[in-house]
């Protein structure tokens, strides 16, 4: 049953790709309540970044990447003090936090168009292609590995600053409540716009990874915000390893829900596993958030 | 602001929008067409987006002859003027371009666009301001019947189809083929005119895999295919999917023969895919040999030897519709006229013979590939 091992290893390196982005999402939703549409626009930012540090300016590739992840970072820190805290202060609904992230995603995504034009690149050299390894009669290429491995890293990192570290509970306390948060003695502002540069490097490291694996172009933040909602919402929204879980069974639904029809249904099968979760289970697997 | 200010501001706006586009599309029906100044030709082509190194390809060439025509002094002493607009290989696109060359523009004629997608969209428009549209790249067999001001200087895909079909049974002797395509209008038209001909050839389609335009991921749709174990994968695709599809066939171990279509003639994909690409072949309109002076002029236009199948055609557009005007005159209507009356063309690519319904019945193909990351000619 070669198609079928194929199939779940296929699974797992899109799992591992949607986890990470996950991840950054609940972060940063869990502390923020709001659906940030300039998300995936962030992780294109880190993938972009390598492509300016590495590939245009020829630096090493053990400078460049860190240099992206902290630039998407920095992108997604700015995004919070020159948009998001302003209409935190006049306590703007969710609904206007939306609509200004999705201005913030069209010029991100318009900005990078414009400064490495819109047609597809190539990250990785294509002299040196990954090598590929056979895996129990499957085949898997060594960014795809290092993709797996860093999901798990990252959701081990990230638990492990949210349980132990005096920031993680200053998260999870903003979390909670903010208004008493604040009277607690919690700098709110600060702490959400640090939430907002530790989401967006998140993003922008599985930008610069699924960069590597197939390639990078502007438009690509659409399907990268579009995964990372989806599996952050069946996951149970705010909550990281929900985020995760979602994110696996959101891509085990997608390619196997395709496996004996057309492979045209793939997108339809994502959101219908939304439609269903949201039918049925809103709340998601693990219990997420909610908003006071 | 008191209300009565705001109904008075609110009034105000109105009237400038209404007369705003009043005077900005009162044009539609027939193009207020000025007997000197210059003569302005619209062009329509993906200048961003995925498929922008074609367009901007077919736009230089456009500008070669466009210059040849006016140091030759004009049409009729007159200047062509060309104005291009962005099309994005995107129907909605389209559709804005050429809503702006037929409105604002005014222009007497439109060539283009590229993409299938792009000319379909674009074709209604054109039509209701009586306005011809010739493209230089769009194949699908749809644009057959899809209008009376509308012409191509390229073969219908119903003939590329049956040549791919052909070849892939008779000469490369398949007797399992799998279908990979974008979904497109070109892709899906390719589709079901192969799909069609391998039947009536008695060679089995073992698997047909589709996938959005713009797909990042085909992973699945490789993984099923290989499944399947054909002896040889159509792949109609565009730019980018197909450097996408390329590298994720090597890495999931597909050995197969790959055979692609028109979309293929780009550099980009064989200098990206490096040598995933390696093997694969494409079906492509042949041209002739082109002048050299030419190959030259686009050589320092574009800032290199890129020179892609369909630009040379654009170029015979232009030419072709600067000697109607020489007789004509810059009118639109007696443009569609002549282009309607059983015409030919000897351009520099092709000899063009238009039939009834616009298209270009002339269809010659070759096979041309990729190896070390450049496209190679393989003959017929």
């Amino acid at each position: 049953m070669g198609i079928l091992n194929q199939l779940v290893m296929n699974a797992i390196i899109a799992g591992a790709a949607y986890a990470i982005l996950a991840l950054g999402f609940n972060v940063i939703f869990g502390i923020t309540k709001f659906l940030n549409m300039a998300y995936g626009a962030v992780a294109v930012v880190g993938a972009y970044g390598v492509f300016l540090f590495c590939r245009l300016n020829s630096l090493p590739l053990w400078l460049g990447i860190p240099l992206a992840i902290i630039a998407a970072g920095i992108v997604s820190y700015l995004s919070d003090v020159l948009v998001f805290r302003k209409l935190r202060r006049r306590k703007a609904t969710s609904l206007v936090h939306v609509v200004a992230s999705l201005g913030l995603m069209f010029l991100l995504q318009a900005a990078i168009a414009i400064f490495f034009t819109s047609q597809y690149q190539s990250l990785a050299d294509q002299n040196s292609p990954a090598s590929v390894y056979a895996v129990a009669g499957t085949f898997i290429t060594s960014v795809q590995i290092i993709t797996v491995i860093t999901a798990l890293a990252v959701l081990f990192g990230l638990t492990l600053v949210l349980k132990k570290s005096a920031f993680g509970r200053a998260i999870r306390a903003i979390s909670d409540d903010e208004e008493v948060s604040k009277i607690i003695g919690i700098n709110t502002d600060r702490i959400i716009s640090i939430t907002f540069f530790l989401g967006g490097a998140i993003a922008g490291l599985a930008g610069i990874l699924v960069g590597f694996d197939i390639g990078i172009f502007p438009t690509m933040g659409l399907i990268f915000l579009l995964e990372a909602a989806i599996a952050s919402i069946i996951g149970g929204i705010g909550n990281v390893y929900g985020g995760v879980l979602g994110a696996f069974l959101l891509a085990f639904a997608e390619n196997f829900g395709v496996w004996k029809i057309n492979t045209v249904w793939k997108p339809s099968v994502g959101i219908g596993l939304l439609v269903l979760f949201l039918i049925f289970r809103p709340q998601g697997i693990l219990r997420g958030v909610s908003k006071k | 602001m008191s209300t009565k200010n705001k109904w008075v501001a609110g009034i105000i706006i109105v009237a400038i929008v209404i007369w705003a586009g009043y005077s900005l599309f009162s044009g539609t029906g027939s193009p207020s067409q000025t007997s000197s100044g210059p003569i302005r030709i619209g062009f329509m082509g993906p200048l961003t987006g995925d498929e922008a190194s074609v367009g901007e390809n077919g736009l230089a060439a456009v500008q070669i002859a466009r210059d040849e025509i006016n140091s030759a002094g004009g049409v009729n002493g007159r200047q062509v003027e060309v104005i291009a607009e962005d099309s994005k290989c995107d129907p909605t696109a389209a559709a804005d371009a050429a809503n702006k060359l037929v409105n604002v523009d005014k222009v007497t004629a439109i060539i283009g666009g590229l993409c299938s997608s792009e000319t379909l969209a674009a074709i209604p428009i054109a039509q209701a301001a009586h306005i011809p549209i010739i493209s230089y790249g769009s194949t699908n067999p749809k644009i057959t019947t899809a209008g009376d001001y509308k012409y191509r200087f390229v073969p219908s895909d119903n003939l590329q189809g049956k040549f791919a079909a052909e070849y892939i049974a008779n000469t490369l002797k398949a007797k399992r083929v799998a279908i990979l395509y974008c979904l497109s209008d070109w892709c899906v038209g390719l589709h079901d005119v192969v799909k069609q001909r391998l039947g009536e050839l008695g060679v089995s389609v073992v698997d047909e895999e589709g996938f959005q335009q713009g797909a990042q991921d085909l992973r699945t749709q490789v993984t099923k295919i290989k499944a399947a174990n054909p002896d040889v994968v159509y792949f109609p695709a565009y730019t980018g999917e197909t450097i996408i599809g390329l590298k994720q066939i090597k890495q999931l171990g597909l050995k197969v023969k790959l055979i692609g279509a028109d979309g293929w003639d780009d550099p980009k994909i064989p200098a990206e895919a490096g040598s995933a690409a390696d093997g694969a072949m494409y079906v492509i309109p042949a041209n002739e040999q082109l002048p050299q002076s030419f190959i030259d002029k686009m050589a320092k236009l574009v800032g290199g030897p890129q020179l892609i199948a369909y630009s040379p055609r654009a170029y015979d557009i232009l030419k072709a519709l600067a000697g109607i005007m020489q007789s004509v005159g810059a009118n639109s209507e007696k443009i569609n006229a002549a282009l309607k009356n059983n015409f030919t063309y000897k351009g520099i690519a092709d000899t063009y013979t238009i039939d009834q319904n616009g298209d270009d019945v002339t269809a010659k193909y070759i096979i041309k590939g990729y190896e070390g990351g450049k496209i190679v000619e393989l003959g017929q």
